[in-house]
């Protein structure tokens, strides 16, 4: 059994177009996912779909044995996490402490136990230094990782992360992914990222491209990316690595390798073997 | 929106800080009820060198409290024309042409700045020296007993708080609106009433969708870190009565039965 399985779920917001028709997909415990599509392919709406922020009329999705629905979202909400896109509007306490402390107020963590958790956690999104900083005196990055260390302590066996870096700097996006693949590494924790980065999605297990609320695509990322054709299709972006090999693949030389690295070797193999 | 002095919390540390919030939020109501009282001016002196010892303790400097009174001296002098014209009661004072001055509209007048003067320095002592959420934990406790006929303390606390956090992000967003509306050709300084309402209305449409926005995204996210309006919830800042909170209290008592006492002996 997979720890998420989504079967068959439809959503709609106006009830003329559906945002999300009839998708289905499992998840696997310890797996990291990314979700990949156009604006309004569908994809923050299901992200808000298995986290039971949306109600689902039409399908169902089943987490760790207990379907998503109205009776079982404390328990559901218990097991999943999700960090938003906006830095600014998922800061609700008035200071970092604060911040990591209200989940904790909620799950009912006595009082006295608090202190030690948000400092645990602070440290291990690197922001031990600011537990008293108010929101406005934090960069974006730095928002998104209060977000990250909030949702980490109350321990869920599922992180969701919905555009998470999309509205931060380079800098600000470098240090949020870092922190994504070091928790992708927890076999305890599974992964559900949406994003647009395509090097992102380079690291992750398995990929579903979604277009209008469909799923186009569902696999490996090496896989989905092999088929660099499809994906111009709906106007998605293609990896560096494979935009290398569709253009050496012009003039008739085949690479293999999944890295630039590789590609590089093979090239200098290539010119001497001819 | 800088040079808003009344109410604001000045981050330092002192005896008055480091008090509950609670044990200041009972002693602004006793000595409020004790600037009341008291019709002698010895009852005042009293009162007020008590207050000038707390604003030294809190080490706020006379030109706040001044700051905050400027506001007022306006209406205070109106009040001390319309006094002079209806009091006729004491003795003359002075007379200005054929119109006589009579000594308790002087007084009168006199006993309202002294009054105000003295509320405003306790309210400055409470808000400068309490941080806005100690004060808005302040406030879910005294409102507490109302919780028996449903009143939603917890809700109303988590409500304030809330939006004390987002008074800044509010403020920046509202920069940020006038400045790309000015880079639009929108003029707020100049022109005509009709035109500023209409340059007014450029800024407000736009504050309000993007602070619905919000609204929803924070909505999502409360609700998402299991946030449940009316739900049983810990705490993480727990308030404690200590030693000085009920000295402090003491005192505040006993500046109040001063001041009802002063009603009858002095």
């Amino acid at each position: 059994m997979s720890l998420i399985e989504v079967k068959d779920v439809t959503f709609s917001y106006n009830g003329t177009r559906n945002a999300v028709d009839g998708v289905s997909f499992d998840i696997e415990k310890g797996s990291y996912v990314t979700i990949i599509g156009h604006n309004g392919s569908g994809k923050s709406t299901m992200a808000k779909l298995i986290a039971g922020l949306l109600p689902i009329k039409k399908g169902k999705i089943v987490i760790d044995g207990d379907e998503v629905n109205e009776e079982n979202i404390a328990m559901i909400r218990n097991k999943l996490g999700i960090v938003f896109q906006n830095p600014d509007n998922q800061f609700i306490g008035s200071t970092v402490k604060d911040d990591i402390a209200f989940g904790l107020e909620n799950k009912m963590v006595e009082s006295e136990k608090m202190p030690a958790i948000i400092e645990e956690y602070a440290n291990k999104v690197g922001l031990s230094a600011f537990l008293n900083y108010e929101p406005q005196n934090l960069s974006g990055g730095q928002k998104q990782r209060v977000a990250i260390a909030g949702i980490l302590a109350m321990h869920p066996s599922i992180l969701i992360f919905d555009e998470a870096t999309s509205m931060l700097d380079p800098k600000g996006k470098k240090e949020i992914k870092q922190l994504m693949y070091e928790l992708s590494g927890d076999d305890e924790i599974t992964i559900i990222s949406i994003t647009h980065d395509i090097e992102e999605v380079l690291q992750s297990d398995d990929c579903i491209v979604l277009n209008k609320g469909k799923i186009f695509m569902h696999g490996k990322p090496e896989a989905v990316f092999k088929e660099p054709e499809k994906l111009r299709e709906i106007d998605l972006d293609i990896p560096f690595v494979e935009q290398t090999r569709e253009a050496f693949g012009k003039y008739k030389i085949r690479l293999k390798s999944d890295d630039l690295k590789g590609m590089v070797d093979e090239l200098c193999r290539y010119r001497s073997n001819h | 929106m800088n040079n808003l002095v009344f109410g604001k919390y000045i981050p330092i540390d002192s005896l008055i800080h480091r008090l509950d919030p609670r044990a200041k939020l009972i002693g602004l109501f006793l000595m409020i009820a004790a600037v009341f009282i008291p019709k002698s001016w010895i009852a005042f002196l009293v009162i007020g060198v008590m207050i000038a010892i707390a604003l030294l303790l809190a080490k706020i400097g006379i030109k706040m409290i001044v700051q905050s009174f400027k506001p007022m001296i306006v209406m205070l002098l109106f009040l001390m024309l319309i006094n002079s014209l209806s009091i006729k009661t004491g003795y003359v004072l002075f007379s200005i042409g054929t119109f006589d001055v009579y000594s308790d509209a002087i007084f009168n007048t006199l006993f309202v700045i002294v009054r105000l003067l003295l509320m405003i320095s306790i309210t400055t002592l409470l808000t400068a020296t309490t941080n806005p959420l100690d004060l808005t934990l302040g406030i879910e406790w005294m409102l507490k007993p109302l919780q028996v006929v449903h009143f939603p303390a917890h809700e109303v606390a988590m409500m304030v708080s809330i939006a004390l956090r987002f008074i800044p992000t509010i403020i920046e967003e509202t920069m940020r609106i006038m400045n790309a509306q000015k880079s639009r050709g929108v003029d707020f300084e100049n022109g005509k009433l009709s035109e500023k309402i209409s340059a007014i209305l450029s800024l407000i449409v736009p504050l309000f969708s993007v602070a619905f926005e919000r609204a929803y995204e924070l909505a999502d996210a409360m609700e998402a870190r299991g946030y449940v309006p009316g739900a049983q919830r810990t705490r993480y800042h727990v308030l404690k009565f200590n030693f000085l909170d009920y000295l402090f209290i003491f005192i505040c008592l006993l500046v109040m039965v001063f001041s009802i006492l002063s009603r009858f002996y002095l």
